[in-house]
């Protein structure tokens, strides 16, 4: 069977002939991506692309060697551009630079090799079985054992070598298939180290634990900052029983990369990768305050549909996101994060507290640039 | 498949649940869509989809959570299968592994779900018999041990989707007559079921 994707009696035609978007994803009638963005973009607009992209290089440096500096010394700078989206062309390399992935490569060399040729992991079928299933619709993916596949297979087994703990999470594949369109295997692999285990900060620490413990905690967090930024929506989702698990659990599992407009994602990864977590939390909320009118008239059964299937206008990027950043929620999640674990440890104080580690420092501690190759963080 | 319009409505959660893999997802697309894909995206989390069927005079219309097969994505399990009128357990008949997280579905359906659940056994990817490790006696079997009932179902042939949901559907009506009718939805006992959905978040 090498027949490549195939919705029901429709022979597929050799990849490449079919029509893609200008992220390589598959068009279906009925695309979220808006293609028209960049074939209508006038002069002007393409003059303040080229404007933006020299900032950058100037900013980053050749090779990323002034990244350090510059943030250093103009963090605010750095984050406002970061908000108004990366330069397509520069996305890859910032992204190594801002999560301080790049560190980590450079101070193992050999290891990603060592890990993909030497190494085996329990976790190999379970992968396997994922391959196929991740990105089904992108050309890079789409080849059974083709790069893609095999580039996808290597960096997920080679992460559950190295962090045995883990080993593979369902929805980690989404994770490392968007860095994959972006960067190297071997930058991929240490990307996602430097996400789960920390170089510069470690915005997804703790994340895939068994029994996803972070998971539910953000989608209790994030229950209740609906309520409070959006009280008439939290009486409704409670009135129709919708609980966020129903909708949001991917959001905060793979950080907007799974079944979600593509255009979209990126520019959400630009701004997790230096802010953190709570991006996700004001995405959420942007997204529920852009539909908010209506899905407060919705019963439980077009509720869901509607969680998960935003209209194009709520997913365009330049009106979602600054949207987003109005909502202040890091010194609440700070609180409500402190009311969590007090009511963990409360009837039965138990040693699960200690799973949960202040949410401070997995939102903005950028203080220790310190590269961390402490092989187990959960026994912290 | 199309509902009878005018007669009463029953509504029916239902809850998937079986390894990675097996064809959770291809079987709700299949019954739902009438659609196959062959390499049907992994399921993060859990998805929710609705269908209606007609079985006899009356028309039961299910609501169809599909969850995540991952044994980490387990702890989100339990809300979607409290209160659910009826689970589907798939397994993969190509791969004995799949068979054995079956079962262990089914014993935590008896230890932690509802006695009136009705719970079937779905031995997918039927049309795989040349790579088939789970036989089907065997599965019968443990099927009749346990008070479930059992079909072999291809997503991807369509055969025995439809039929699945139908028997689930005939085995909810004969089981539970409508105590209130003119409620017409007292199979999933709705409120209950979701007051046990939210209250696992942190309300």
């Amino acid at each position: 069977m090498d027949k490549k994707k195939g919705v029901d009696d429709t022979e597929p035609g050799p990849a490449p002939s079919r029509p893609v978007d200008r992220f390589g994803f598959i068009k279906t009638e009925h695309s979220n991506s808006p293609e028209g963005i960049l074939k209508s973009r006038s002069t002007h607009e393409h003059e303040r692309e080229e404007r933006r992209i020299r900032k950058w290089r100037k900013m980053i440096g050749v090779g990323g060697s002034d990244w350090k500096h510059y943030v250093r010394r103009k963090p605010h700078v750095v984050k406002r551009r970061i908000r108004k989206g990366i330069p397509d062309c520069l996305r890859g390399l910032v992204w190594q630079l801002i999560s301080g992935s790049r560190d980590l490569l450079l101070m193992n060399p050999g290891v990603y090799e060592t890990l993909v040729i030497y190494e085996t992991s329990s976790s190999e079928l379970e992968i396997i079985r994922d391959i196929s299933r991740t990105f089904p619709s992108h050309i890079f993916f789409q080849q059974r054992h083709g790069p893609g596949q095999r580039s996808l297979y290597n960096v997920l087994k080679a992460y559950s070598v190295y962090d045995r703990d883990v080993g593979y999470v369902q929805g980690m594949g989404f994770i490392a298939g968007l860095l994959l369109l972006y960067m190297s295997e071997e930058d991929a692999f240490w990307l996602i180290v430097a996400l789960l285990k920390g170089a510069v900060h470690s915005p997804m620490e703790g994340l895939y634990q068994a029994g996803l413990p972070l998971v539910q905690q953000y989608l209790c967090q994030f229950e209740k900052l609906v309520t409070e930024h959006m009280p008439k929506l939290g009486q409704h989702f409670q009135d129709e029983m919708i609980n966020p698990s129903m909708y949001a659990s991917q959001w905060f599992i793979t950080v907007f990369s799974y079944s979600f407009p593509f255009h979209l994602t990126l520019r959400v990864w630009d701004v997790f990768l230096y802010e953190g977590i709570k991006v996700v939390f004001q995405v959420g909320l942007a997204l529920l305050r852009f539909c908010h009118d209506d899905l407060v008239n919705l019963p439980f059964e077009q509720l869901l549909h509607s969680l998960r299937n935003f209209p194009e206008e709520a997913t365009d990027p330049d009106t979602l996101l600054p949207l987003a950043f109005s909502f202040k929620v890091s010194s609440r999640l700070v609180e409500l994060d402190k009311e969590y674990r007090k009511k963990l440890e409360g009837p039965s104080a138990s040693s699960s507290s200690k799973r949960f580690q202040p949410l401070k420092s997995r939102v903005m501690s950028r203080a220790s640039s310190h590269v961390s190759s402490s092989p187990n963080v959960s026994k912290k | 498949m199309a509902a009878n319009a005018g007669n009463k409505i029953r509504n029916a959660k239902v809850v998937l649940l079986g390894d990675v893999g097996a064809g959770k997802s291809s079987l709700v697309l299949r019954f739902v869509k009438g659609q196959f894909v062959e390499f049907q995206e992994s399921t993060i989390g859990a998805a929710f989809f609705s269908q209606t069927l007609a079985v006899s005079d009356e028309t039961v219309k299910f609501e169809i959570w599909d969850t995540a097969g991952q044994e980490r994505y387990h702890s989100l399990a339990p809300m979607y299968y409290r209160g659910a009128a009826a689970a589907i357990v798939v397994y993969d008949i190509s791969n004995q592994a799949s068979f054995i997280r079956a079962k262990k579905w089914v014993q935590e359906l008896q230890a932690q779900g509802n006695p009136n659940t009705v719970v079937a056994l779905a031995g997918n990817k039927a049309d795989l018999l040349e790579t088939r490790q789970v036989q089907i006696e065997e599965a019968k079997t443990y099927a009749q041990e346990n008070g479930l009932f059992f079909m072999e179902t291809s997503a991807k042939t369509a055969t025995n989707v439809n039929d699945i949901f139908y028997e689930i559907a005939k085995r909810l009506l004969q089981g539970q007559p409508a105590q209130n009718p003119q409620a017409g939805m007292v199979l999933s006992q709705r409120p209950n079921e979701r007051v046990v959905s939210s209250a696992s978040c942190c309300s």
